[in-house]
């Protein structure tokens, strides 16, 4: 039997780990808790309540007044890992340097990065959003509308991202991808981006940026670029998305072709 | 990435200031006039900037005037003849147009050489004749870069040596000695590195031709061999050097540490090593002169009754765990205080045992004092830095890189930590203008403090519950117990130490202090927790000595009655011969030896807190990082990077762990009382030298904010003094309160343990010797020593504070002087260059900017 005064020695340990690991045991109420909770209790999937509460919220046609919605729910309600807000900014700030005309986006979720991209683009650019699931898809397509982005601009398909790749250029007659975003699996970057470079889609200066590749992170994806030198590369340190103390990164990558 | 941008900064960086000397040159006016005029102009402020930029010029250029006095010399001879017979020469040149003359009677490239040398003798005598000289050089140099080493190349074969005169010879032995002069001090110029090798080869070149061509024909060969011996003396030197770096245990290692995780680890090591050394003097003192004439000389195992295992514990007493508790076979051996025997002299050296326990005691604490205090006078030399708050950007510009980073996974993380200080230290800045935050930072830094005293008061208040009750299970009897219970109090006490320091960690984020900064306080937090509880714990060991004092005076009353009984009973038989009664000395009543018993403890202690501290090592670092590594194939987030990745070294941690539960420092009463806790310490020292090395490289990351940690650090030092001053304390206190043990350890019988002295004194030495030592020791003879004594260091300290003013004083002169060359001299303008990015952000980030410079030049 363990004496009591041996177990109250452990007290400090116990409260040294709730303190540093204080986010973690946060974000785990939230996305996974909190989740389970509502899904048993409203019947409705995450994403379809925060298209209620988008619905509610914001004025149709103003992207602006929809990612507002977004960011509110995500941050008092509950969690999405969107982009978020400050990640968000240079996504734009990027965008804007950029200014490209063919844009792929792997991972639409519930579309609110879709919609940030979507508003950054310059006139005649498209966007193509690829996301596996069906149901999102639907609440993706739905949001897209409700933003004011039409089919010209913002091409929404329904499909495993490895399996869209190889024929982007046969079906969609892509010839090069100006900007590529990635949020979808954090164990397909890696793929993916060894398909967009072996499908030949991307060309000199082809900017990719990888969404939470330090948390939950990447790190194939991380060695990958490092090794292969075919890109000029950083990572922008961030937080996570409606979180504060947990870190994450952001990366940014620009294609250089084999010199 | 930082010295690649610094090589890059250097290129961009040393055509600039050349150009800017060319251009100087070719807006003054024309030489022929500048030559005729210098005379004259000599003290003009003009010439005199002129002077300082040809003689730094002139630095920069004698790596390749070799060549450039060839092809100058042949310009000027061409010269000279055309105007042979022209007036006198502006500048006094008799001496040259002298020797002028014997060079025509020689071969014209004889002549060549000589004249060389000799225009580089005359650079030395006349300053005047050197700048215009060497500015033809430059000239000719820059011009034709190509031709000069065609001569270089083809003079060599033209020189004989044997043929020149003795002045020549005396220039050539002057020209070489010039040369190697500027081998020596060519690491020191501020050259890039192409021309630094270029120059070396040179003259390395010339030296080696010429200098076996000095000395006459008959001392040549002597002289040759001379040469050939000094270089092979050299060489041994180096080798012997490099020798003796391999002699220095675990250098290597250390340096591969360093080279990983920065000098803030490597300090530790190297601080681990110190101790290390220390500890072997100890071992080897306490091994020569107390156990091992115990054990070569002193009665055998089993003679007297101190001697023996009683009989009561016979049948366990080489079981493993009561030989693990300090009990048995190892309680009744040299290990303990109990087995020696009070004995004056042993063996036929008349070995003063007593004595030479005594005085190895009192040695080991004189001793380590010693050190500890000439390793701070040492540091306290060696510190003079001054204050870092004064310059901050620019130390951070020029200071922050860690050049003994060899590993590009720290360079990376020291680069990514001085980009995030320079932004940290920007935004500081602001805050610091803004002064709206100093309130709140105040007032999380009492919160911290409070916390931390909370933390403290709880450890302390467990540990003296835990002390209580083991008292009690001391009283109930030790064997109706649990093994948990029975080590209650070792096992809290290694566990509070082991992570009360996390929590310490933990809670000293609030503070936001500088790494540096913070490091010192967790230092000193660990440091109060560590102590408070030694000293608890030897309050409650005070407390166990009085019981078992009590427990004595029983037992001596005991023992009395038992002999008088069993000679009453011996005698009454055989009437009046007093046969000697055979009793076995395992069956001889003994009374409890509280020394023992303390040495005991602290054994105990020691090699709890060691397990604790590997076993930690083994579950906290290397199952950690082996679960981390393998896990991360198979789950759903980046363990590696992530969430419980790899553990850092925790500098503080380590660092007290060794110090605080070391029996050098912190058990000096247990090493007083358990001989064998030097040897003890000097094993888990070599263990966890070895495993922490092993730990460190295998499952340890390197610190995100990775600092440099100046070795002269007195901190370390004047903890490792205060803790040495509170831990001889309590033993100082038994051995001058408590008398020894009536039948156990080498004072049994004293009154007090250092009545041993005087014994000496009365028996050992001459009578007149033990009066010199009372009249000595007359306090009418000691008060004015101790006076005098007091004044000398009060005479030392104030001396040394005016050369500390002296120094300030003589360093803000430099600081002056040197302004204006500082910034573009410093190798690590780079660091410069990228602050400047980061600077140039924002507005207020140019105003910085400015401040930073203009605090810099």
């Amino acid at each position: 039997m363990v004496s009591p005064a041996i177990a109250l020695a452990f007290l400090p340990l116990l409260l040294t780990l709730i303190i540093r690991y204080r986010f973690y045991f946060v974000l785990f109420y939230r996305a996974f808790l909190v989740r389970i909770w509502k899904d048993c209790v409203t019947g409705l999937s995450r994403e379809e309540r925060a298209f209620q509460y988008v619905l509610t919220q914001a004025t149709p046609g103003d992207p602006e007044s929809i990612l507002d919605a977004f960011d509110a729910w995500c941050s008092k309600v509950e969690f999405i890992s969107n982009i978020g807000p400050k990640k968000g900014k240079i996504l734009d700030r990027l965008l804007v340097e950029q200014s490209p005309l063919t844009v792929l986006e792997l991972g639409t979720h519930c579309a609110y990065s879709t919609i940030r991209i979507a508003r950054a683009l310059p006139l005649g650019a498209r966007l193509y959003s690829v996301e596996m699931d069906q149901r999102n898809a639907v609440i993706a397509e739905k949001i897209i509308r409700l933003a004011g982005f039409d089919d010209d601009t913002v091409e929404l398909i329904v499909n495993p991202s490895d399996e869209v790749i190889p024929r982007l250029r046969s079906d969609y007659g892509i010839e090069r991808l100006d900007f590529v975003f990635m949020d979808h699996w954090k164990k397909c970057y890696s793929p993916d981006l060894q398909l967009l470079e072996d499908c030949g889609l991307l060309g000199k200066g082809s900017m990719i940026v990888a969404d939470n590749v330090l948390f939950p992170g990447a790190p194939k994806f991380l060695r990958h670029i490092r090794k292969s030198g075919l890109y000029e590369w950083k990572i922008h340190r961030a937080t996570l998305e409606y979180s504060q103390g947990i870190r994450d990164g952001m990366a940014e990558l620009v294609y250089q072709g084999i010199k | 990435m930082i010295l690649l941008r610094l090589s890059n900064l250097n290129k961009t960086k040393h055509p600039y200031i050349f150009s800017a000397g060319n251009e100087d040159e070719l807006t003054s006016p024309h030489r022929g006039r500048e030559r005729s005029q210098r005379g004259e102009k000599r003290d003009g402020v003009y010439e005199k900037k002129k002077k300082k930029k040809v003689t730094s010029r002139r630095r920069e250029r004698s790596g390749v005037d070799e060549g450039g006095v060839q092809l100058e010399h042949e310009r000027r001879d061409k010269e000279k003849r055309k105007r042979k017979r022209n007036t006198v020469q502006a500048r006094g040149e008799g001496e040259e147009n002298h020797k002028e003359r014997e060079d025509e009677r020689k071969s014209r490239k004889t002549a060549k050489l000589g004249k060389s040398l000799r225009n580089e003798n005359s650079q030395k005598i006349q300053k005047e004749g050197e700048e215009e000289g060497e500015e033809n050089q430059e000239e000719e140099t820059e011009k034709k870069p190509k031709r000069k080493k065609k001569h270089g190349h083809s003079k060599k074969e033209e020189v004989r040596p044997c043929s020149l005169s003795p002045e020549e010879l005396e220039k050539l032995k002057e020209a070489v000695e010039e040369r190697k002069k500027l081998i020596q001090s060519l690491r020191g110029k501020p050259w890039s590195m192409k021309k630094k090798l270029l120059t070396l080869r040179e003259s390395q070149e010339f030296v080696e031709k010429y200098e076996g061509a000095l000395g006459k024909a008959k001392g040549r060969k002597l002289y040759a061999y001379k040469v050939i011996m000094t270089k092979k003396w050299m060489k041994f030197q180096r080798d012997f050097e490099n020798f003796k770096t391999a002699c220095i245990p675990w250098e290597m290692k250390i340096k591969e540490i360093e080279s990983h995780f920065g000098s803030s680890v490597a300090s530790y090591f190297i601080f681990l090593r110190w101790m290390y050394g220390i500890n072997m003097i100890l071992f080897g003192l306490t091994f020569g002169l107390v156990m091992v004439p115990e054990a070569l000389m002193g009665k055998p195992y089993g003679s007297i009754p101190r001697k023996t295992v009683p009989r009561s514990e016979e049948a366990s007493a080489m079981n493993f765990a009561v030989l693990w508790d300090c009990g048995g076979y190892a309680q009744y051996s040299v290990l303990f205080y109990g087995y020696y025997n009070d004995q004056r002299a042993i063996g036929w050296l008349k070995f003063r045992m007593p004595l030479s326990y005594f005085l190895v005691g009192v040695g080991t604490v004189a001793y380590s004092y010693m050190v500890v205090i000439r390793t701070m006078a040492r540091n306290a030399n060696e510190s003079g830095v001054g204050d870092d708050n004064s310059f901050n950007f620019s130390w951070k510009m020029f200071t922050s890189w860690d050049y003994l980073i060899g590993n590009p996974e720290t360079a990376d993380n020291k680069f990514a930590s001085i980009t995030t200080s320079f932004k940290e230290a920007i935004l500081e800045e602001q805050e610091n203008r803004k002064d709206d935050n100093i309130h709140l930072t105040r007032f999380l830094r009492v919160l911290a403090n409070f916390l931390v005293l909370c933390c403290l008061a709880g450890s302390g208040y467990l540990i003296y519950f835990v002390v209580r009750r083991s008292q009690k299970f001391a009283l109930d009897g030790l064997e109706n117990h649990t093994w948990w219970e029975r080590n209650e109090v070792n096992m809290v006490m290694s566990l509070l130490g082991m992570f009360c320091p996390m929590l310490f960690d933990v809670i000293s984020t609030l503070e936001n202090y500088h790494p540096r900064v913070a490091l010192q306080w967790q230092l000193g937090r660990i440091f109060a927790l560590f102590l408070g509880n030694l000293y608890t714990f030897i309050i409650a060991l005070m407390d166990e000595i009085n019981v078992k004092r009590e427990e004595e005076k029983i037992i001596k009353f005991n023992i009395t009655m038992w002999e008088s009984n069993l000679y009453n009973g011996t005698g009454s038989e055989n009437g009046t011969t007093v046969s000697p009664i055979i009793i076995q000395p395992a069956d001889v009543p003994r009374g409890p030896c509280w020394e023992t018993m303390v040495g005991q403890e602290f054994v105990r202690l020691i090699i709890s807190d060691t397990m604790t501290t590997y076993i930690t090592l083994l579950i906290g670092d290397f199952i950690r990082a082996v679960l981390v590594r393998f896990l991360n194939y198979c789950w759903c987030w980046d363990l590696e990077a992530g969430f419980p990745s790899y553990s850092e070294f925790d500098v503080s941690g380590n660092v007290l762990g060794p110090l605080l539960s070391s029996p050098c420092f912190s058990c000096r009463m247990g090493a007083f009382y358990a001989p064998c806790l030097p040897a003890l310490n000097v094993l888990r020292l070599h263990v966890s030298m070895y495993l922490q090395c092993w730990a460190v490289m295998c499952c340890n990351v390197p610190q995100e904010r990775v600092f440099k940690a100046s070795r002269s650090n007195n901190f370390y030092m004047a903890m490792l003094l205060v803790i040495l001053f509170l831990s001889t304390l309590p033993a100082i206190y038994t051995i001058v309160t408590i008398p020894p043990s009536f039948d156990c350890g080498p004072f049994s019988g004293k009154k007090r343990m250092f009545d041993v002295i005087q014994e000496t004194l009365e028996s050992d030495f001459p009578s007149w010797f033990s009066k010199v030592f009372i009249y000595a020791s007359n306090p009418g003879l000691v008060l004015p020593f101790i006076l005098l004594m007091v004044l000398a260091i009060y005479y030392l300290q104030s001396t040394s504070k005016s050369y500390k003013e002296a120094n300030v004083e003589l360093k803000k002169k430099l600081q002056t002087v040197t302004k204006t060359t500082l910034f573009f001299f410093m190798p690590s303008t780079a660091l410069c260059c990228s602050c400047v990015k980061y600077l140039a952000q924002s507005y207020s980030g140019v105003q910085l900017l400015c401040s930073c410079i203009s605090i810099t030049v």
